[in-house]
């Protein structure tokens, strides 16, 4: 009856009514958290019938029929068949799942056999750098926990780190400092014209089967070229590095890296650093928050637990949260600032 | 005092006058302020044990009368506590007035702090060292 009258285009008399049908169906679909109102139900009853082969319900998949009267509470529901293909394609890529640990041994190995390529002026402010460290007062260059950046954190870090890979993006994310993260865009887009700099700088990368290669430009030129936490300049501008990270054992990351720093180097610097997998999940990264540091924890008089400035002695050595020992040295309140101009 | 304790503290009366040189002990820095190429080892009892970023902190209590040093609290900082549980350590390793005798390679400038090398259980025998060079390797259980 109605089936066959709303299947029948040439039932002029009909099809106002069947344009008004699927109107109320569409609102029906798109209210599914509401409560049942006198309407839909009654309108959904009243069809009863599928609707060009739909469901007869007033169920989402009804609003993906055919209609008549389109609107954009008609538009389909679920999931997104190109979103879902872009999350299950990441099947396809190498697994980097789990946590990865610098291979620290091989970094001070990397730097004594394939030393920077500084230039002469880099070159004198290294070796003064290098002196001060031998003589047992070096400088800090992040004891005021600023990120170390790129590329430092990928030269230097002793800190594990991990990958997240989603659609269009890998993001590195490190145990320490809170904020060390790298947004690397796989989008297929490229550099802003005109990107604002930053600790970690802009970053695109694609992939070479399972290899992941990832250009880097717009880093703060006060970000340092570090080859230690105390030896190592500003990269003073214009840096750009390109990286190739791949594995080269089931559980060693390789990351390539080949440094363009032109107002330190007189080459490109290419070198390697090697991270090793943990899958335990006793081994997961746990929260580091650098400047930590630089409290204490303490309740106040309001039995609030708080964080206070850690007390230290006037060496600058800390001592313990609870009272200090008569013939302890005066504590004074720590003063980070003065610490990154050592 | 041992013979190696005793240098340390002639050389802390040397460079008296660098006392205001600050130690970083408590944000990313180098461990060249420690003197690797020696060791000091107090019997002592812990004291405080701050399981805490970016440094794991060991305060220790010694005898003064019998290290023949007037100074009674001394630190031993390691790396961070995500790095020690690599290498089996957590937030309960240590316990306040547990008697362990610990091994210090100690700040140049003499000041009562050093980077910790190992301690012993004195109630247990069982040694904790800390050294990640020794757990680079994928795939820990």
């Amino acid at each position: 009856m109605l089936e066959k009258t709303m299947n029948s285009s040439s039932s002029p008399p009909f099809l106002p009514v069947s344009l008004a049908l699927c109107a109320v169906l569409a609102f029906a679909a798109c209210q599914p958290a509401l409560p049942a109102t006198t309407d839909a139900p009654v309108a959904a009853g009243a069809v009863g019938q599928p609707v060009d082969g739909a469901a007869p319900s007033a169920s989402p998949a009804a609003s993906s029929a055919p209609s008549a009267a389109p609107s954009a509470a008609a538009a389909p529901r679920g999931p997104d068949p190109k979103r879902v293909a872009s999350w299950s394609a990441l099947g396809e890529l190498p697994d980097w799942d789990g946590s990865w640990n610098p291979n620290v041994s091989d970094q001070g190995a990397q730097i004594k056999s394939n030393p920077v390529p500084w230039n002469e002026r880099a070159a004198a402010d290294v070796a003064k750098l290098g002196e001060l460290e031998k003589a047992g007062h070096p400088k800090g260059l992040f004891v005021n926990c600023l990120p170390e950046g790129m590329p430092s954190w990928m030269l230097i870090t002793h800190n594990a780190l991990e990958f997240l890979l989603t659609p269009g993006r890998v993001t590195i994310l490190g145990e320490m400092d809170a904020n060390r993260t790298r947004r690397i865009y796989t989008d297929g887009r490229g550099h802003p014209e005109d990107p604002d700099p930053s600790f970690h700088g802009h970053s695109v990368g694609h992939w070479e089967g399972d290899t992941l290669v990832v250009d880097t430009v717009a880093v703060f030129p006060e970000s340092y070229l570090a080859v230690s936490e105390a030896v190592g300049l500003p990269n003073d501008g214009d840096l750009h590095v390109v990286e190739r990270f791949h594995l080269v054992e089931p559980d060693i990351l390789a990351d390539d890296l080949v440094i363009e720093a032109p107002h330190l180097l007189t080459k490109p610097w290419t070198t390697q650093r090697r991270y090793f997998r943990q899958r335990s999940h006793k081994f997961d990264i746990v929260e580091g928050v650098c400047q930590q540091g630089f409290f204490t924890s303490q309740v106040d008089a309001d039995g609030h637990h708080v964080f206070v400035p850690a007390p230290q002695t006037e060496d600058g050595n800390p001592v313990p949260s609870g009272p200090p020992a008569p013939s302890a040295q005066p504590a004074k309140a720590h003063a980070p600032a003065k610490k990154a101009q050592k | 005092m041992n013979l190696r304790f005793r240098t340390i503290l002639v050389a802390s009366l040397a460079f008296a006058s660098l006392a205001s040189i600050e130690a970083d002990s408590d944000a990313h820095h180098s461990f060249a302020m420690f003197d690797f190429a020696k060791t000091a080892t107090f019997k002592a009892q812990v004291k405080e044990y701050q399981w805490t970023n970016p440094h794991v902190l060991l305060f220790f209590s010694v005898d003064p009368a019998k290290e023949g040093d007037p100074r009674p609290v001394w630190w031993a900082e390691l790396t961070s506590p995500g790095n020690l549980t690599r290498v089996g350590w957590s937030k309960r390793s240590f316990k306040a007035s547990e008697p362990i005798e610990v091994t210090i390679h100690p700040l140049r400038d003499g000041t009562q702090g050093g980077a910790f090398k190992e301690a012993k259980r004195l109630e247990t025998g069982e040694v904790l060292t800390s050294n990640l060079r020794e757990a680079e390797k994928p795939g820990l259980r």
